[in-house]
C-alpha cells in the first residue's frame, strides 16, 4: 500500500493583509516551494480549497486562485473545504499517479461579509432562511442544550477562548491577539445568548500550504515527513432538527479515522489535537466525540488542565479557530498545525511533550453538519 | 497504471424546466436512477461527491449540506469538488481517484443545476475578475463570440463557412436529442432554421447556443474488484486529463487552447491513444455553442487546425461518420451546467455499455468524454472503454 | 381543492465586499491617471503582462520591472454585445474587445466606441480583426478600468 506525507508547510502572517487575493496566494506558493526546492513545473498536481462567491465576490473561485496556486497547465482540481482538499490531495498521491501534490486554502475574511449572512446561505431558501438561521443561532442553540443537559457551566465553555487565545500569543501566524481574562469573555456581549462575543470565531485573512509527497519522494525531500495515519468523514442531516445536537457525525468521522490509524484509546494515543471550534463551547463538545473524555465531561475535562499546551494532550495550541478564522481554509490550518507539532517546527507553541500522533478536525454547516478527521504520525 | 476503476451505473433526470420539483428532490431522481441501474443500494456506498456550479447560480451556498439526505449521504463521507462549468469532470476525476486510491470501493459522484431558479448569465459575469474584465463582460455568449472570431480569423476560414458547419452542428444535436429521452430540447430544427434564428452575439444565433437547464446527474465508480463482481458491463476508466490556464481573459490563446488541447493530450497518453479519429469510436463533448464545438475538434486532435468545418461538412461527426460526436444531443440541447460534464461522462459509459439506447453507436468500444469551464479557462477529459 | 402546482418563493440577494487590489494593481490604476498604460515584464519569459501581475504565472518568478506599453494596438476579437442581462454595467449595445497593445504579450479586455454602435452591419465595416484601436481617455480619472474611455478605431 502506497503511504502519503506532509513534506512541507507555509502559510500568511494571521495579519489583514492588503495585497489582492491573487498576490496573496502567490507568496505563500512561492515559499513553500522554494523550501522544498521544487519548480512550480516539478509539482505534479494542485489542489485548491476555496470557496466561492460568498467567501469571495466571485464566482467558480478556482478560476481566480488558478494563477497564485501556481497551476497554469498543470493537472489541478478545488474542493470547496480545505479539508476535503488535503484529503483529496492524499488520494491523488495513493492512486500511485503523482508522487507530489501541492494542497492551498486561500480566504481572505477582510473582504468579505460577516461570518453570519455568509452561512446563512447555507440555509435554504423556504425554511431556514426565512426565520434567520445561520451558524451562530444554531451554534448557539447547541450550546444551551450543552449546558442544560450535561450542566457544563458558561465559566466552562469560556475557559476554551481563555486557553486558545492565550495559546494564540505565542503563534505569529494568528490573527486575533489578545490577552482576555475569564471575565473579559463572559463580560463579552451576549451575541447569541448564551453565546458571547469571543466565544465566537473571527473572520480572518489566511492562505496555508502543504507540500504531499509518496513514500519515496517524502524521504528525499524532507529529513522529517509526517504521514497521514488516518482519516474519517461524516455527514449529518440538513435540517438541525432532524438530529440531536449534542450526538451528531463526529463519533463516526473519528472511529473511522481511528480504525485506520490503529487508535483504540485516543485520550492516550493522540499527543496533541487541532479541532475546529469557531464557537468556544463546541471545543469540549467535540472533545466528548473524539473520545478524549466521557459524554457530558468536557467542563470537567478543561477543568482538569488536560487540554492546556503544557496539559496531557494539548488541544489547539495554535490558538484554533477561535484566534485564526479564514473559513474555508481553517480545516487545512488544523492539518498544518498538527503537522508543524511532529516536525517539531511550531515554535514558540511548540507542545512541552514528544507528540508522535496529532489529530486534526474540520467542520462546517450547522452545529457541525460535516465533520473531517485527520490522524497524522511521525 | 494504478488500480483499475470502472463505472458500474449512472442515472440522470429528466432535464429541462423542472419547476415540478425543488432542488434537493431534482438530486434525488439522479441518484435513485444511478442506484437502480448499478443494482446496488446506498449501504453499498462508500462516499459521496458532489459538486455545481457557484452558490451564486440558484442562491444556496455549500449545497453538500441541503443534498445531504437526496444524495444519500447521512453518515457517509463526502467531497465537494468544484471547477465551474469542468465541474461535471472534475467530480469524476475525484471519484476516480477516491477509488483509486483504495480509500473507498465504492463511490457516488453527483453533478446538479436548477438554473431556472437563478441568472445563469449574472453568475457567469462574477467569474470575471472586479478589477479589470468584468465591466466588459457578456455572460458565456460574449466569450464564446470572442473566441469563435479569433479562431475563424486565425484560420482564414471564411465566414460562410463556418456558418455553414456550425448550421450542420446544430442540425445534427438537434437530431441526436430526438433519441435521447433526458434532453431538454427534443425538437428537430433546419438550416434554415438555424441561419435565421435571433441573433444573440453575432454571429452566434439562438439556435447554436445550448439552454439553460434543470438536471442532475449520478454515476457509480468502483474498484475492479467489485465492478466485476457486481456489474455484468463496467466502463472502464481509460484516461483522465484536466488542465487549467491563466485567469485573465486574453493571456492565452484561445484559438489554439491548450488547456483543451494538453487535457486530451493527457488522457490519450494513459489510455495509450495515438489517433483518436480512428481509435476513438464515440466522443460527448461539451458543446455549449456550435462554433466552440469545432474548436474542441482540433483541441482533440480529431482534424487538422483550422479544418474541422471542412470534416463537419463532409459528415464526419455524424451519428454514422467515422467519429460520432454527442449522439445524445449533447450540450446544446440540455444544459444543467455542473451535472453537464458528468452527464458526458455518463453517456460516454452508455455507448461502451452497450445501454445508450435509441442513441447507442453501433458497437462503440472507446469513448471521449469532456468539459469545459470558467470563462474558457478550464478543460477536462475522461475516456472510458469497454475493456480494461 | 385548487390545483396549485409548481410553486415558485421569489427572492433576491445583496451582499457586499471590499476587495484589495494590491499594490500592483493600484499602481496600474495610478498610472491611468497620468495617462500611462503599464505592464509588467517577466525576467524569466520576457513577456509583458497587461493587466500586470506581481508575478508570472507559467514562471512563477516575482515580476518587478514596469514597461509602458502602447496606447494603441491591434483587435485580436471582438463581440458586440446587444444582449441585456441582470447587473450589466455599460449601455448595449457596446463592443467588448480583446486588443493586443503593441509592446505586450497579452490580450487586454476592454471595449470598442467612438462611433455609431447602433447598427450591427455599419459596424462591422469598421470594426475589423486585426485592425487597429487607440485608448481615448476619460476627461475625469476615478481610478478604475473606464478612466481609459474606450478604444476607437484608427482611420
Ligand atoms: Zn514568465
Amino acid at each position: 500500500m502506497q503511504r502519503v506525507a506532509i513534506t512541507h508547510v507555509a502559510q500568511s502572517s494571521g495579519m489583514e493583509s492588503k495585497e489582492s487575493l491573487m498576490d496573496f496566494t502567490y507568496r505563500v506558493n512561492k515559499e513553500i516551494l522554494d523550501k522544498a526546492g521544487l519548480k512550480r513545473r516539478e509539482v505534479g498536481c494542485i489542489v485548491a480549497g476555496s470557496a466561492d462567491i460568498f467567501h469571495s465576490g466571485l464566482s467558480c473561485a478556482n478560476a481566480f486562485d488558478w494563477d497564485g496556486i501556481g497551476a497554469f497547465l498543470k493537472e489541478g482540481s478545488r474542493a470547496e473545504e480545505s479539508a476535503f482538499s488535503f484529503i483529496y490531495g492524499c488520494m491523488r498521491i495513493l492512486s500511485g499517479r503523482y508522487e507530489t501534490v501541492l494542497v492551498t486554502a486561500l480566504v481572505k475574511g477582510s473582504e468579505n461579509p460577516d461570518n453570519d449572512p455568509i452561512t446563512s446561505f447555507y440555509g435554504d431558501p423556504f425554511y431556514l432562511r426565512p426565520v434567520g438561521v445561520n451558524e451562530s443561532v444554531v451554534a448557539a442553540m447547541q450550546m444551551r442544550q450543552y449546558l442544560e443537559r450535561y450542566g457544563v457551566t458558561e465559566e466552562q465553555c469560556a475557559k476554551v477562548a481563555v486557553k486558545n487565545l492565550g495559546n494564540a500569543l505565542f503563534n505569529p501566524y494568528a490573527d486575533r491577539k489578545r490577552r482576555v481574562s475569564l471575565e473579559d469573555v463572559m463580560a463579552s456581549e451576549r451575541v447569541y445568548d448564551p453565546l458571547k462575543a469571543l466565544e465566537c470565531a473571527p473572520k480572518s485573512d489566511g492562505v496555508v500550504a502543504v507540500l504531499l509527497a509518496s513514500e519515496e519522494r517524502a524521504k528525499t525531500l524532507s529529513k522529517k515527513p509526517v504521514w497521514l495515519s488516518g482519516y474519517g468523514c461524516s455527514m449529518d442531516h440538513f435540517h438541525p432538527g432532524d438530529r440531536d445536537l449534542l450526538k451528531g457525525q463526529l463519533p463516526a468521522a473519528a472511529q473511522r479515522a481511528y480504525k485506520m490509524a490503529g487508535i483504540d484509546d485516543p485520550g492516550k494515543q493522540i499527543d496533541v489535537a487541532e479541532v475546529c471550534e469557531p464557537y468556544a463551547f463546541q471545543e469540549l463538545l467535540w472533545c466528548e466525540h473524539l473520545g478524549f473524555c466521557g459524554e457530558g465531561q468536557g467542563g470537567r475535562w478543561i477543568d482538569s488542565g488536560m487540554p492546556l499546551m503544557d496539559g496531557a494532550l494539548p488541544v489547539n495550541p495554535s490558538g484554533g479557530v477561535l484566534a485564526t478564522n479564514p473559513y474555508p481554509a481553517r480545516g487545512l490550518y488544523r492539518i498544518a498545525e498538527a503537522a508543524l507539532q511532529i516536525k517539531e517546527e511550531a515554535g514558540e507553541h511548540q507542545v512541552g511533550k514528544k507528540v508522535r500522533t496529532a489529530l486534526a478536525h474540520s467542520t462546517h454547516g450547522f452545529g457541525g453538519q460535516c465533520h473531517s478527521v485527520v490522524i497524522l504520525s511521525a | 497504471m494504478g488500480n483499475a476503476v470502472a463505472i458500474i451505473g449512472t442515472g440522470q433526470t429528466k432535464h429541462g424546466r423542472r419547476s415540478d420539483v425543488c432542488y434537493p428532490d431534482l438530486v434525488r431522481e439522479a441518484v435513485t436512477a444511478a442506484l437502480e441501474d448499478a443494482g446496488i443500494t446506498l449501504k453499498d456506498i462508500d462516499g459521496i461527491v458532489l459538486g455545481t456550479m457557484p452558490s451564486m447560480m440558484e442562491g444556496v451556498s455549500s449545497t453538500h449540506f441541503y443534498f445531504a439526505e437526496a444524495m444519500g449521504s447521512v453518515g457517509k463521507p463526502v467531497l465537494k469538488v468544484e471547477t465551474c462549468g469542468s465541474t461535471g469532470q472534475s467530480i469524476g476525476h475525484c471519484g476516480f481517484f477516491w477509488v483509486a486510491s483504495g480509500m473507498a470501493d465504492i463511490v457516488l459522484v453527483v453533478g446538479s443545476e436548477k438554473m431556472s431558479e437563478g441568472d445563469g448569465q449574472a453568475t457567469m459575469t462574477t467569474v470575471f475578475d472586479p478589477f479589470f474584465q468584468r465591466t466588459f463582460a457578456a455572460g458565456a455568449p460574449g466569450v464564446f463570440t470572442m473566441q469563435s472570431m479569433e479562431w475563424m480569423y486565425r484560420f482564414k476560414i471564411p465566414e460562410e463557412k463556418g456558418r455553414e458547419a456550425a448550421a450542420r452542428i446544430s442540425v445534427s444535436n438537434h437530431d441526436n436529442a430526438m433519441d435521447n429521452p433526458h434532453a431538454h430540447i427534443r425538437t428537430r430544427v433546419t438550416m434554415e432554421d438555424v441561419k435565421n434564428a435571433r441573433i444573440i452575439t453575432y454571429p452566434v444565433r439562438l439556435l447554436d447556443v445550448c439552454p439553460a437547464s434543470d438536471g442532475a446527474c449520478a454515476v457509480i465508480f468502483a474498484t475492479g474488484e467489485k465492478a466485476r463482481k457486481i456489474c455484468r458491463k463496467p466502463a472502464w476508466i481509460k484516461g483522465l486529463g484536466f488542465r487549467g490556464e491563466e485567469f485573465f481573459y486574453g493571456e492565452s490563446d484561445k484559438a489554439i487552447w491548450m488547456s483543451a488541447t494538453e487535457a486530451a493530450a493527457e488522457a490519450y497518453r494513459q489510455a495509450g491513444i495515438r489517433n483518436p479519429l480512428k481509435e476513438l469510436d464515440v466522443a460527448e463533448i461539451y458543446n455549449p455553442f456550435t462554433y466552440q464545438e469545432m474548436i474542441f475538434y482540433e483541441c482533440f486532435g480529431f482534424c487538422p487546425r483550422g479544418e474541422a468545418p471542412d470534416y463537419v461538412l463532409k459528415g464526419t461527426f455524424l451519428k454514422d461518420g467515422e467519429l460520432p460526436c454527442c449522439p445524445s444531443g449533447g450540450t446544446l440541447c440540455s444544459n444543467p451546467i455542473g451535472a453537464t460534464g458528468l452527464i458526458r461522462l455518463a453517456e460516454a459509459a452508455l455507448q461502451v455499455t452497450g445501454k445508450a439506447g435509441a442513441r447507442q453507436v453501433e458497437g462503440a468500444k472507446l469513448a471521449l468524454s469532456h468539459a469545459m469551464g470558467g470563462v474558457d479557462q478550464f478543460n477536462g477529459v475522461t475516456i472510458v472503454g469497454s475493456e480494461l | 381543492m385548487a390545483k396549485e402546482e409548481h410553486r415558485i418563493v421569489k427572492g433576491q440577494v445583496m451582499v457586499p465586499y471590499e476587495v484589495a487590489l494590491g499594490k500592483t494593481w493600484s499602481m496600474f490604476y495610478d498610472f491611468l491617471k497620468e495617462e500611462k498604460i503599464m505592464g509588467k515584464k517577466c525576467p524569466q519569459c520576457s513577456r509583458v503582462l497587461v493587466p500586470p501581475r506581481s508575478f508570472c504565472p507559467r514562471c512563477f518568478e516575482d515580476m518587478d520591472e514596469w514597461v509602458e506599453v502602447s496606447q494603441e494596438g491591434i483587435v485580436e476579437t471582438w463581440v458586440y454585445v446587444n444582449m441585456p442581462f441582470f447587473a450589466q454595467e455599460l449601455k448595449i449595445p457596446f463592443i467588448s474587445a480583446q486588443i493586443r497593445l503593441d509592446g505586450s504579450d497579452t490580450g487586454f479586455i476592454h471595449q470598442v466606441a467612438g462611433i455609431d454602435l447602433t447598427e450591427f452591419e455599419k459596424v462591422r465595416e469598421i470594426v475589423k480583426l486585426g485592425g487597429r484601436v487607440k485608448a481615448v481617455w476619460s476627461r475625469e480619472k476615478k481610478g478604475n478600468i473606464l478612466d481609459i474611455a474606450y478604444f476607437e478605431p484608427v482611420k
